[in-house]
């Protein structure tokens, strides 16, 4: 009575957030055989693609818009974007059942979805986690906030983007 | 407010909002009533009852921001309230430099109105040097009534009891040159009431009572003596007639025969050399300049700050009787589902039934988005009435004499439409004064009148709401305009030599266009007209101008009366669904390939003996796959101001309403949509901007102008792409 339920997950998360101090939660995804992540925090939601129309004109990396409850959303290929080609027809027909939409919200007013290939976990990234984008050398894009190693040495590496710089112009 | 739609109303305080909303209201009236004052003062007779009215409206708004903790608000208020209280009781004269802050005013709260939405900086600057300026006007009080009291043979000891609104009255009358009168008149007890009010009655016609009081003498026990005083230009022989009756004496008071100064009225500064004049230049120097908030001046944008709807009780009615009807639809269903559990239906009553539901619902249905269209429609004068405050201003500061004449506000459009239109309307009058009225001399020269005239007016047509504004200046002139294009490198000057007096016109529209070498004061202000065509192609609208030298200037707005809720024709081009709003469709028919012939690279259809270009939408869009395969296709001949094209598609897919909506800040650059709607089924269509999409296919200005860009439905791809 009166004492609060955790549940294992919560309370691993409690003890994680008090030993690493400022852990920042990452949302991971694959695109082009790559692992990628943004901040939880940058997303609104994360969507099994809707029909997408497409707009003529439109700039190349914007797939189209799709409804999201009565409300218009511009999705933008995350591979277009990045400049990373598909590997097999460029078609939006055709998408991948595990492809899903992050729509994003950065608060500009305006969610954008960006079309993923899959989407894959969690991870809570503690700043000695997270190497500089500097450490890449030579050209800095501008919309790579840094590398992830949530796992030490032998696991995963994480490219962690920076939304509003990609959002910024389409 | 395309972008955003109604939904930014601030979370949470709810009075906060009625608060803005009521003061909103309020200084709108307020601009009403300063412009009935500024007429009434040139036509140089005041109403003393308008002022009797702002000062009301202004200590309403003080009371109000008060209570809010608007201080600047309160504040402004205060000194307005002052400054309005002296020339109610005529210790200020009423003349322009007074009027001009007024309107300073009146903008000012305007401001603050948007800095408590958020939407602007609070112009604390600007305040704080208006609220010196009106100090500076309360400062110039004038003396009391010592003139009259000195020159007319009155009982010194009738000031006071004067109150200062009658003695101000006495004073004005007096400096007007009217003589006055003094009544005395015996009237009993019983029917004082009914007795003072029949003189009253006989007397205003020929003046102005300015008191009344008792005189102590001559009253008995059921009587009592009133001396009346009254202003008149009538001579006394004509008032004896009026007023005189039994117990009802009428005399002159004369004037005294003094040796001082017999004009009339003495300077407030020959009265009170104490008081220190107010510097008249520095204060006109200090109007002449525009507000100095960023550079804005009347620039600033016209819109209100909230975005209420007052809606007549009766049309909330008829909707809540909507309402009941639905509700007994859906009483039915609930009925009929269970009569449907229980089995006590056969299928086909069922289905009767069911079909029957139908058809009243959606009949309720359609009533009840009639009736909240409705509910959205507010009449234009909402946004006139702030343009004719632009118009003062902006005539003022280019010393153009300009009446304005506005017919049709009563017309109604949808709330929305008429916030956006505020700024550029005002942008079109702006533009009209500045570049269309002359000065007074060159219109006498010219043989016109001397004061200028623009008209401002609307009406519906079918569904559409026609705006006119037009004035009796210069007219434009076509080789000024062509000169102009030509040095901004808009066109070529064999180009211009192609062009048509009507195209030359469109010149003007283009991004960039200006006639002005340097940007001067008024020119290099504000948006171009580019940016005027632009936002009236959001809302559905185009703008057309018609000019004649020597003559005048008209452009004319076609608006659709919503943008909430269209009838669109859905098509599908090569796979994919488009809408085109059904108000500027005229027809579709099938083509017949053989009435098809290309005229100079251009297709062009021949109906019923006219010709109609043709804009085959899946090359226009650049749309590659799935070619009909049906191997036939449609037209949809789409009008546009007298304008048509038609607009080949593989097929049509029937007719909706849907609701529109604008397509993200991110497709910004992406012309030729007016938006885009769910279908219901997840799908969404994009809206063809037909306006837009007839001008960039027709106009060979424009095909030039992007000529070097190769594929026009490649060239926003780069714009945007990288």
């Amino acid at each position: 009575m009166g004492v609060p339920v955790h549940t294992r997950t919560e309370r691993r998360a409690a003890r994680r957030a008090g030993e690493g101090g400022r852990r920042i939660e990452y949302l991971a995804f694959r695109l082009a055989g790559e692992s990628y992540a943004v901040q939880i925090a940058d997303l609104a939601e994360i969507l099994k693609p809707p029909p997408i129309t497409e707009v003529p004109r439109a700039p190349w990396a914007v797939l189209g818009l799709v409804s999201v409850r009565g409300r218009l959303v511009t999705v933008i290929d995350l591979r277009r974007r990045l400049h990373i080609a598909r590997a097999s027809g460029d078609s939006v027909a055709a998408l991948d059942p595990k492809a899903r939409i992050l729509l994003t919200d950065v608060g500009s007013g305006e969610q954008i979805g960006l079309l993923v290939d899959e989407v894959q976990e969690v991870w809570r990234l503690a700043p000695e986690q997270i190497e500089s984008p500097d450490a890449l050398g030579g050209v800095e894009p501008g919309h790579i906030a840094g590398i992830g190693r949530p796992a030490g040495v032998d696991g995963p590496i994480l490219i962690l983007l920076d939304l509003r710089p990609l959002l910024a112009a389409p | 407010m395309v972008e955003g739609g109604g939904g930014r109303i601030d979370p949470g305080d709810k009075a906060r909002d009625e608060f803005l909303s009521e003061a909103q209201e309020l200084v709108d009236g307020l601009g009403r009533d300063l412009l009935k004052l500024d007429e009434t003062v040139k036509k140089g007779q005041l109403d003393p009852e308008l002022v009797n009215d702002l000062f009301r409206a202004v200590h309403t708004l003080k009371g109000l921001s008060g209570l809010f903790g608007v201080t600047r608000m309160a504040g402004l208020s205060h000194q307005l309230e002052d400054v309005l209280d002296d020339l109610r009781l005529g210790r200020v004269e009423l003349g322009t430099p007074v009027l001009d802050l007024l309107f300073r005013a009146v903008s000012a709260y305007g401001r603050i109105l948007a800095a408590e939405k958020g939407q602007l900086e609070e112009p604390a600057q600007e305040v704080e040097q208006l609220l010196l300026l009106l100090g500076q006007v309360a400062m110039r009080k004038t003396g009391g009534v010592a003139g009259p009291a000195a020159l007319y043979d009155l009982d010194p000891g009738l000031f006071g009891v004067l109150t200062e609104y009658e003695e101000h009255r006495l004073r004005s009358n007096v400096q007007q040159g009217l003589a006055l009168y003094r009544i005395r008149a015996r009237f009993s007890l019983l029917t004082i009431d009914s007795a003072l009010d029949e003189l009253k009655a006989a007397a205003r016609p020929h003046g102005e009572i300015i008191t009344y009081l008792p005189t102590g003498s001559g009253a008995d026990a059921d009587a009592i003596e009133l001396e009346i005083l009254m202003a008149s230009r009538a001579s006394i022989d004509v008032l004896r007639t009026a007023v005189e009756r039994p117990d009802v004496t009428l005399e002159v008071v004369r004037r005294r025969e003094a040796p001082g100064p017999v004009s009339l009225p003495p300077s407030p500064a020959t009265i009170r050399p104490t008081t220190p004049p107010l510097a008249e230049a520095p204060l006109r120097a200090s109007l002449s300049r525009r507000p100095p908030v960023g550079g804005e001046g009347v620039e600033m944008s016209l819109r209100s700050v909230t975005q209420t709807v007052r809606v007549d009780i009766r049309k909330l009615d008829r909707l809540m009787t909507i309402v009941g009807e639905l509700a007994i639809v859906k009483t039915a269903i609930a009925k009929l589902t269970e009569r449907a559990r229980r089995r006590s239906t056969g299928p086909r009553e069922l289905a009767v039934e069911l079909q029957r539901l139908n058809r009243t619902f959606e009949r309720h249905l359609a009533q009840m988005q009639g009736g909240i269209l409705e509910v959205r429609m507010v009449p234009l004068g909402q946004v006139f009435d702030k343009l004719a405050r632009v118009v003062r201003q902006i005539s003022r500061e280019h010393d153009r004499e300009v009446n304005l004449v506005v017919t049709g506000a009563e017309t109604e459009i949808d709330k929305l439409i008429v916030e956006e239109l505020s700024d550029p309307l005002m942008h079109m009058i702006r533009n009209a004064i500045g570049h269309g009225i002359e000065s007074r001399d060159e219109r006498l020269t010219a043989g016109k009148p001397a004061v200028g005239t623009i008209a401002l007016n609307a009406f519906q047509k079918g569904n559409h709401v026609v705006i006119e504004i037009e004035d009796d200046g210069a007219g434009m002139n076509p080789e000024a305009i062509i000169a102009a294009a030509i040095r901004r490198g808009i066109v070529t000057g064999d180009e211009a030599r192609a062009l048509t007096t009507r195209e030359v016109l469109a010149l003007v529209f283009m991004p960039g266009f200006t006639t002005t070498e340097t940007a001067t004061d008024l020119s290099g202000r504000g948006m171009g007209l580019d940016v005027v065509k632009t936002n009236m192609g959001k809302l559905g609208g185009v703008v057309d101008i018609a000019s004649e030298l020597g003559i005048g200037t008209k452009m004319t707005i076609t608006l659709p009366i919503t943008l909430a809720i269209i009838n669109v024709l859905l098509v599908e081009v090569r796979g994919r669904l488009f809408a085109v709003p059904l108000a500027n469709v005229e027809e579709a028919i099938a083509l017949d390939a053989a009435q098809v012939r290309t005229i100079e690279s251009r297709e062009v259809l021949s109906v019923r003996g006219t010709s109609i270009p043709l804009c085959r939408l899946g090359h226009l869009f650049d749309l590659t796959r799935e070619e009909s395969s049906r191997g036939r296709a449609f037209v949809v001949i789409a009008r546009i101001a007298n304008r048509r094209l038609g607009f080949v598609v593989d097929e049509l897919v029937g007719q909706q309403d849907i609701v529109i909506k604008p397509l993200g800040r991110s497709l910004h650059a992406v012309r030729g949509f007016a938006g885009a709607t769910e279908l219901g089924d997840q799908r969404v269509a994009l809206v063809l901007d037909v306006g837009a999409l007839t001008e960039e296919v027709l106009i060979p200005v424009e095909n030039r102008f992007f000529a070097t860009v190769d594929d026009p439905g490649r060239r926003f791809a780069r714009i945007g792409g990288e």
